[in-house]
């Protein structure tokens, strides 16, 4: 017997080495391989319905997706965008009308626009809501714009200025 | 054994079985999930894993339960088996550690139920009786003292990795030792069984 860390200072022995080896019983490995097939069928079985729960869950999903995409709401760069076109169509169109008369009815969108904004702005409308109203104000300058281009004020201004 | 199934193949002059080799196709035949290639690991390594098992737990149907986890962890592990160690030490601490648990899980533990397991284990040699003495005195040890005696004096374990199995110091199992192996000459002196001892060198 090999003794190791200092435990061989018995007199006496009991032999380990003549343990007994026994086999185990022949029916041992069987039931080791059906417990393994057992959870390899488990396993598949729950790949296959967790599969199943994935792809229901993903085609959910992609419906929703579907559905919302052509609703989605601008972003708020859009507005952004929106609100820089404002600012140069409504310098343009002070540059076109300078001490000249607007057309009241044009003025008047404008004025009904900038008060919708303000109050959309007032109660902390979203960007979806805001776009529009930046967009229908940049309509009613560009309407502006192209009425003063088309009655020759424009002409008689840059007279003026001149 | 307990279902009368098992037998006693040969003396305790055979290796434990954890010192053989295991062959390269044969470990990579399993690593791709060959059950076959596991049946032939199972030949060469099943009865070291069964006897060291039974050796500390001293019940078949237990030690049977090691092998039977043992192997399923095997199944399911032996892709991360790097071969840094030898596979039968790996396989020996992968039983051990089972064992050791199974140990711990245990809160009552017959220590003397050797007389009822040889009742039910055929015996195939014509030295096994006197063989069985040395067995008969392991089983009157203490479970966790059976554990540290066969693990360091048969599996080859130093008291550090027996400090690290069983969470305690070195010390510790040094102590279990010199007493099981005192234990254990004590019980064979008084039982005359001078087949199980001999003079220590």
């Amino acid at each position: 017997m090999h003794h190791k860390d200092g435990s061989g200072e018995h007199a006496l022995r009991v032999d380990l080495g003549r343990l007994p080896v026994f086999a185990p019983p022949a029916t041992l490995w069987p039931r080791i391989a059906a417990a393994q097939a057992l959870r390899e069928r488990q396993a598949r079985q729950r790949r296959l319905a967790f599969g199943g729960i994935g792809g229901a869950v993903a085609a959910a999903l992609f419906g929703a997706a579907v559905l919302l995409l052509p609703q989605r709401a601008p972003a708020p760069q859009a507005v952004a965008d929106d609100q820089r076109e404002s600012r140069t169509l409504e310098s343009q169109w002070r540059q076109l009308a300078g001490s000249a008369s607007p057309s009241p009815g044009g003025l008047s969108r404008l004025r009904l626009i900038d008060a919708t904004l303000q109050s959309a702005y007032d109660r902390g409308a979203r960007a979806d809501e805001l776009a529009p109203l930046w967009r229908q104000r940049n309509e009613a300058l560009r309407g502006l714009i192209t009425q003063f281009q088309a009655s020759g004020a424009h002409e008689a201004s840059a007279i003026t200025r001149i | 054994m307990a279902d009368g199934q098992a037998s006693l193949v040969n003396s305790g002059q055979a290796p434990s079985g954890f010192g053989q080799e295991l062959d390269r196709i044969t470990l990579e035949r399993a690593r791709r999930g060959d059950m076959a290639a596991y049946s032939a690991i199972y030949e060469r390594f099943g009865t070291a894993c069964y006897n060291l098992a039974l050796r500390v737990l001293g019940e078949p149907a237990a030690a049977e339960d090691i092998v039977q986890e043992v192997f399923l962890k095997l199944i399911g592990t032996l892709r991360g088996f790097r071969g840094d160690a030898p596979f039968g030490a790996w396989l020996k601490r992968m039983t051990a550690n089972a064992t050791i648990d199974a140990l711990r899980a245990q809160q009552r533990f017959g220590a003397d139920d050797a007389q009822t397991l040889f009742d039910a284990m055929p015996a195939t040699d014509a030295d096994a009786e006197s063989r069985t003495d040395t067995w008969t005195l392991l089983m009157r040890l203490p479970p966790r003292a059976r554990a540290v005696l066969i693990l360091h004096e048969v599996e080859g374990y130093t008291h550090k990795e027996l400090a690290d199995l069983f969470g305690q110091s070195e010390s510790y199992s040094k102590s279990i030792l010199a007493r099981a192996l005192k234990r254990l000459g004590d019980s064979a002196l008084n039982a005359g069984s001078r087949e199980a001892i001999h003079d220590a060198p």
